[in-house]
């Protein structure tokens, strides 16, 4: 796939176009300060935009302003947003209105190399990739609500849902299967009265409105 | 002639010691002259400081007596007494309150005596009054003036007690010494505990990382399946220390803050506090002019605290919280309607925070305790309200031109 990456950092810049030259992806433009950003992604339309939120000028949220002016201009156009630190109302911003191809994860997650590949493409093809951190700060707040009455294991299957996880991926990391996968969400959206959904981007919006909003 | 010769020469001999003994007359009368001047004046020094605090405590005396009457109190700038006698003395000697007590007890020397009217006036009254009003039905005049006589010894004792200005500035510049040294002290010791964190937590990780992967690179050829287990490990271990840094970092200087100013960092904070909480800014608009960053920081940990606290302790999920723009300032107030008994850290661990005043923990109260020092270090106030029962208000005023 093509990519536009907006990254100031020289080192992290290139580290990054070497690992997705090196597995297969094209990168079609790099951007160094937030007013080259906009610019790149109207000229070469890419598939995906990776971008930093800190960004020269002014080292605030120039990338995350820069993802929803992008959007604006091009709807539908995926985003994965890298941070140094994961603030949960960034993701609210970023996911709000139900938007669809949005990613928001660590930097750190990057080392992972094939679980962030995963999560681009998952990005790419119109879905979403929330970091486990701020999914974490989701859960552990929310007290007092039908959320404490999950299992261990239901609790687990919701967080890698939130993370915007398929069933298959679900399956493999908890290294259970497939059927009791479905069994699981089942009974997690029994537990919090949500309509059951697809598998698919439907479903993780519902679990991040319940998470974000709904007591 | 010869006779009167000797005779005049007898009487030489005779004087000549006289003189002598004169001149050591005159002498020792000096020295002893000199030892009692030196001897009052020492015993007048020691007893100084003494003297002035017992000035101290009658006007002390006298303010509070007054503010009985009129229900306002009057500031008391007293430079304190402390240290070596000679120190004791100077400051005694600096004190410009102790002046102007000097210049009340010289006047009320005078006006003090007015309340001795009150003895003719008390049977004048009771008959003029008792005939007058209790016979007549007319207003009283004579016994109201004993309240006139105690109004008009209120304000002159007040205009005469209230401490000069000089005073109160030397008392400033009292309170401000001691609030910068403890910011300084803050200061280290916040130095102290990053460079701790550093070293110990992520310092550490790197080097045993860089181990691993030294390891990984012997044992590479011979036996991949070991290397690939010890790259793994490096692994964890860099994102361990990925997190770590994250982690003192946002005690350093919370990442929002920068990317968001103060408004939006407390929307966020109070989005993901876990309670329901109602925020409110006054005079803070979103892009507005910011406060110095010391100032942000310390209303934003402020609220956090508190809002921790309240999600922990507090029993209820409803919290408020007030952001005002003052004309030379900040205020900070969150309150909460929960259960309350809240204890202010400031009371119940005085003798703690001396203790460790180089460990700043945090956690329960210690936090407040942590927040109370971060708003002293600014010159500002921290008060906190928790009667049993709630509601807790927590208020920090933090001085600032912005």
């Amino acid at each position: 796939m093509r990519v536009v990456i907006a990254e100031d950092n020289a080192l992290l810049r290139e580290g990054l176009v070497l690992l997705l030259t090196a597995s297969g992806h094209e990168v079609v433009a790099t951007a160094r300060a937030e007013p080259e950003i906009l610019p790149a992604l109207l000229t070469h339309r890419p598939d995906v935009a990776v971008l930093d939120v800190r960004m020269p000028p002014s080292f605030r949220d120039e990338g995350l302003r820069a993802a929803l002016a992008a959007r604006a201009q091009i709807p539908d156009l995926p985003v994965l947003v890298l941070s140094q630190y994961v603030e949960q109302s960034y993701a609210s911003e970023l996911l709000g209105g139900g938007a669809k191809g949005v990613g928001y994860l660590l930097k750190d997650r990057i080392g992972r190399v094939d679980e962030f590949l995963d999560a681009l493409e998952r990005v790419t093809s119109g879905g979403t990739a929330l970091d486990p951190e701020v999914v974490t700060e989701l859960m552990t707040r929310r007290r007092g609500t039908p959320l404490d009455t999950l299992t261990a294991r239901e609790r687990e299957v919701l967080h890698l849902m939130a993370e915007g996880r398929d069933n298959t991926t679900i399956a493999q990391t908890l290294v259970i299967t497939e059927r009791s996968v479905s069994k699981h969400i089942g009974n997690v959206f029994l537990k919090l009265s949500l309509p059951p959904t697809d598998n698919g981007h439907r479903r993780v919006l519902a679990v991040l409105a319940y998470l974000n909003g709904g007591r | 002639m010869r006779t009167t010769i000797r005779q005049a020469r007898r009487a030489t001999v005779q004087l000549a010691p006289a003189v002598a003994l004169a001149f050591f007359s005159i002498l020792f009368i000096t020295v002893m002259i000199i030892t009692l001047v030196g001897t009052i004046a020492v015993v007048a020094a020691g007893l100084l400081p003494e003297t002035v605090l017992l000035i101290r405590r009658m006007a002390g005396w006298k303010r509070s007596r007054v503010a009985a009457w009129t229900g306002r109190e009057i500031p008391e700038a007293y430079l304190p007494l402390r240290g070596t006698l000679l120190e004791r003395i100077r400051a005694a000697l600096w004190d410009a309150c102790t002046y102007a007590d000097l210049r009340w007890m010289f006047a009320h020397y005078l006006y003090g005596f007015f309340g001795l009217l009150a003895i003719p006036l008390w049977p004048l009254g009771l008959v003029v009054d008792g005939l007058w009003c209790g016979l007549l039905r007319r207003d009283a005049v004579v016994l109201p003036l004993l309240g006139r006589l105690a109004d008009r010894d209120a304000r002159w004792s007040t205009a005469l007690l209230k401490p000069p200005p000089k005073a109160l500035l030397a008392e400033r510049v009292t309170v401000l010494t001691e609030t910068r040294a403890s910011a300084i002290a803050a200061h280290s010791a916040e130095l102290r505990r990053i460079e701790r964190d550093l070293h110990d937590g992520t310092q550490a990780q790197l080097v045993s990382l860089s181990m691993r992967i030294g390891l990984a690179k012997r044992v590479f050829d011979r036996d991949p399946d070991a290397a690939r287990k010890l790259l793994d490990e490096a692994q964890d271990q860099a994102q361990a220390a990925l997190a770590e840094l994250r982690h003192v970092v946002r005690g350093i200087h919370p990442p929002i803050l920068t990317d968001r100013g103060l408004v939006g960092a407390v929307r966020s904070l109070a989005a993901s506090s876990g309670l329901e909480v109602a925020v409110e800014f006054e005079g803070l608009p979103d892009d507005g002019p910011r406060a110095p960053a010391a100032v942000e920081a310390a209303a934003y940990f402020a609220v956090a605290e508190a809002l921790t606290n309240a999600a922990k302790y507090s029993g209820t999920d409803q919290a408020e919280v007030r952001l005002t723009r003052l004309a030379n300032g900040l205020r900070v107030r969150v309150r909460d309607d929960g259960r309350g008994g809240a204890a202010d850290p400031a009371t119940v661990t005085d003798a703690a925070e001396r203790e460790n005043a180089g460990t700043s923990s945090t956690g329960g109260g210690s936090g407040l305790l942590g927040i109370r020092r971060r708003v002293a270090a600014l010159d500002g106030s921290f008060s906190l309200t928790s009667p049993v029962g709630g509601p807790t208000v927590i208020e920090v005023e933090l001085p600032c031109v912005w």
